[in-house]
């Protein structure tokens, strides 16, 4: 029983994962809340859905899906946020809730109010051992969101690229003046971050079965909680937030006398930890 | 003689006016962010209800005490809301907005889901208000509330508040408690936004908890933007605008909340003074002869 | 008792030391020059006597009272204003209304008090005599950010004026300034001393330095280095080397 419940908390916390990330990256490197960073994600699981509609095929949908993301999300940064770099930050969030928004309906409009089904089959089959129960969708999240996360911690650590990410993070003068080109660092940025998203988009789609137009409503703030709770800008912090909130979740709603939305344990932990860690778990002032 | 369907808008407007305007007073005067404006809508409405339908008070004391309610409480989290920074507090503030729906939502003390029924017009003179006569009680509480701005707005409190929108550390060199201002913004926006709420109680006759939702501080925020961040008249402006128009036009009321959306989206990108900003694309003899009516600093 | 008393004034960031037990005092009628080389704390210095920052350690007291850590706007109140490097006129205000505003300290703490209307006649009188001392009474109607740079200078010190201080913490005014708009801006800063208000200039101009000043600190790395009369500091080896930069 105690480890079904890890294994769910496991999984749901690295498709957390993979949303907050990027919604972390791009706090780090520009130092806004790209709010509309849940409307990427639902944009991948619709792109995704659509793609596997076509093609019949999970991975190829998956790789849609991401590409798609990918896509829309350096368009919104290269469209929307960085000529408003030079206002008070509260106008590049402001364009980012309008564009949340707007993006909700847009799937609404265009797609359908209704719940869509994205039952994608790899033919993998389920695995049971004694108790414990994993389903084929869950073993294919663990997979994928292991495979990311590796990717993105060589490309961090291993890379140039990575490197000069990381500096202007920290940075973004000084790395300049050594002659990286900033601009296409946060391209960089964006592209990697909405991929993940999208990712993610695709895979609680094919998990749950359901692909609607309001999905990225609940990740959007359940996203922004996780990336406070984490410290924001702090990739290993959000990493291990989006685990904790995921364990969490599971093991709180499984063991809990009294209905407690399941959804508000996000905003309880963050603000929970930011009593006594103001800058959350890994921040600094 | 003029429709009920008519007067209903008018009204509707005259209420979004208000909340606009209170918002604008935390946004433009405190410079706070405040994602979760709804709440204080929601407080106020839910205080007006409940007084009127569980304990009997008329509108007349419910609908004031509503206003007092939301302005303790604006108080309560404007002490936190003040210590956290810029992004942390757009965080906050749709986090409180959250928190207060879901306390409407899923407490049955407050109704659930189903919210709370039977709300009434006020009564005067024996009778039950007609809606045209409260149009007009309100209209003269907005008035009052203008007129109040316009106090404000030439008062040492005024003052302090345009030093602190500017810049609000050199505010402070200059001898300003920042921090008692800022507050002091809070607990007027909260307090005018419970007011419009008990309006909108007493009005719609029911409520509930997903009037009050972040989807509705969506709405005034982009009245308030569309109009024009801390300017007098924008924030009312916007709220008429965005207000009659999906009421005119089939379509718009359709599309409303992608337009909403959209404007936000672009009048940020484009025009984020707003309208009634140093650089609308209004032509400067209009927005001159607006602020000529308006100003008086 | 001297007007201010710094004692073994500290402050860290982050572990970095930008400020190192450092000592001075500062007397009414008198202007001190806080001189050294970019990065020695003096902005730092003057940013924990305003009470922006926190102090790490050490004491600071103003006419024998400490006012260690008390907040920016309770030091204003007790006399001590402060012009910033980079100037901070209210943008979008005139220069009538700039001033004004340092002008409520005496309204702001009581709530009757600052509901009141601020265009008062006779509150507008001293005003006038305050921007027509400071020479910019041709601009008292004009928006802050329309004035060309000396006269943002001079609104600066006009709105410090404004808190009736006894002592007035100027940083870097005349960096920017051409020679002439400099010559006229140290008259100005000689009439404030003259009235008996306290300055504390910091400077990189050695000529306004070097002119104005009876008294320098030169600090160096978060530390005093030195402390003494112009000719005194001018000949300095210390000194001469923290500008010049240390030989290996």
């Amino acid at each position: 029983m105690l480890w079904q419940q890890l294994a769910n908390g496991i999984s749901i916390g690295s498709v957390y994962a993979l949303i907050s990330l990027g919604l972390t990256m791009v706090y780090g490197i520009l130092r806004i809340l790209h709010v509309a960073h849940a409307g990427i994600y639902a944009l991948g699981a619709y792109v995704g859905l659509f793609s596997f509609k076509l093609m019949g095929n999970f991975w190829l949908s998956l790789i849609v899906g991401m590409a798609g993301a990918s896509v829309a999300g350096y368009f919104v940064e290269r469209f929307l946020y960085t000529p408003l770099l030079h206002l008070p930050r509260i106008a590049p969030l402001i364009v980012s809730i309008g564009l949340f928004t707007a993006m909700e309906e847009a799937f609404r409009i265009v797609a359908g109010p209704h719940t869509l089904a994205y039952n994608a089959r790899v033919g993998l089959g389920d695995l049971s051992i004694g108790g414990f129960h994993l389903t084929e969708t869950q073993i294919l999240i663990l997979l994928v969101t292991m495979a990311i996360l590796i990717f993105l911690w060589a490309f961090l650590t291993k890379t140039r690229t990575g490197l000069a990410m990381r500096a202007c993070a920290q940075d973004p003068e000084t790395t300049s003046s050594f002659g990286v080109n900033v601009n296409a660092i946060i391209a960089v940025n964006f592209l990697i971050g909405s991929a993940m998203a999208g990712a993610a988009g695709v895979l609680i789609g094919v998990y749950d079965n359901q692909v609607w137009p309001t999905m990225g409503s609940i990740p959007a703030y359940k996203a922004l909680a996780i990336v406070v709770l984490g410290g924001l800008g702090n990739i290993p912090g959000t990493v291990l937030a989006s685990l904790i909130v995921g364990l969490a979740e599971t093991f709180f709603i499984g063991f809990l006398a009294f209905p407690f939305p399941r959804d508000a344990v996000a905003f309880v932990a963050m603000i929970l930890v930011l009593m006594f860690k103001p800058y959350g778990l890994l921040g600094k002032a | 003689m003029i429709s009920g369907y008519l007067i209903t808008i008018l009204i509707t407007v005259i209420i979004y006016a208000m909340l606009a305007h209170s918002l604008n007073i935390i946004t433009g005067h405190a410079g706070q962010i405040s994602l979760g404006h709804a709440a204080f809508f929601g407080i106020g409405a839910y205080t007006s209800a409940m007084l009127y339908t569980e304990a009997g008070f008329p509108f007349w004391i419910s609908v004031p005490l509503a206003a007092v309610v939301a302005g303790m409480v604006g108080a309560l989290l404007a002490i936190p809301c003040l210590r956290v920074r810029d992004d942390f507090l757009a965080i906050t503030t749709m986090g409180i907005n959250f928190v207060v729906e879901a306390i409407f939502l899923y407490i049955p003390f407050f109704g659930g889901a189903m919210g709370i029924g039977g709300i009434n017009l006020p009564k005067w003179f024996g009778r039950e208000m007609t809606k045209p006569e409260y149009f007009i009680l309100i209209l003269i509480v907005f008035f009052l509330l203008l007129l109040l701005d316009r106090q404000m707005g030439r008062s040492w409190i005024g003052l302090a508040w345009a030093s602190i929108r500017e810049d609000d550390q050199a505010s402070e060199a200059m001898g300003v408690d920042v921090i008692r201002f800022k507050v002091l913004a809070f607990i007027l926006g909260s307090a005018i936004a419970g007011l419009a709420g008990g309006f909108y109680a007493h009005f719609l006759t029911f409520i509930m908890p997903q009037n009050f939702g972040f989807g509705q501080s969506i709405v005034v925020l982009c009245m308030v933007v569309f109009g024009g961040i801390g300017t007098r008249w924008g924030p009312i402006v916007g709220a008429v605008i965005l207000g009659i128009l999906p009421e005119i036009s089939r379509p718009i009321m359709e599309y409303r909340i992608l337009i909403y959306g959209v404007l936000l989206l672009a009048m940020m990108r484009f025009q984020p003074g707003g309208l009634l900003g140093p650089e609308s694309i209004l032509p400067k003899t209009f927005r001159r002869y607006v602020y000529l009516l308006s100003s008086s600093e | 008792m001297a007007l201010l008393e710094v004692t073994a004034l500290s402050k860290e960031f982050d572990g970095l030391r930008a400020l190192d037990e450092v000592s001075l005092t500062s007397e009414e009628g008198e202007i001190l020059g806080i001189i050294g080389p970019n990065g020695a704390g003096k902005t730092t210095l003057f940013n924990l006597i305003s009470g922006i920052y926190p102090s790490s350690g050490g004491e600071i007291s103003f006419r024998g009272k400490s006012i260690l850590n008390l907040k920016p706007h309770q030091i204003s109140r007790l006399g001590i204003g402060r012009t910033f490097q980079i100037v901070r006129p209210f943008q979008n205000l005139d220069v009538e209304t700039n001033v004004l505003v340092a002008f409520g300290h005496r309204f702001y703490p009581s709530f009757w008090k600052s509901i009141e209307p601020f265009r008062q006649p006779e509150i507008l009188k001293e005003v006038k005599t305050l921007v027509e001392k400071t020479g910019l009474l041709p601009y008292t109607k004009q928006v802050a950010k329309n004035l060309p740079l000396g006269f943002k200078k001079r609104l600066e010190i006009a709105r410090a004026l404004a808190l009736r201080p006894r002592l007035l913490l100027l940083d870097e005014p005349s960096a920017g300034l051409r020679f002439e708009e400099s010559a006229q801006l140290m008259d100005l800063i000689r009439q404030v001393r003259d009235q008996g208000i306290g300055v504390l200039l910091i400077e990189h101009n050695m000529h306004v330095v070097m002119d104005l000043c009876q008294r320098i600190v030169v600090l160096d790395h978060g530390s005093k280095i030195a402390e003494g009369s112009p000719e005194g500091i001018r000949s300095n080896s210390l000194v001469i080397q923290a500008y010049l930069g240390k030989e290996t």
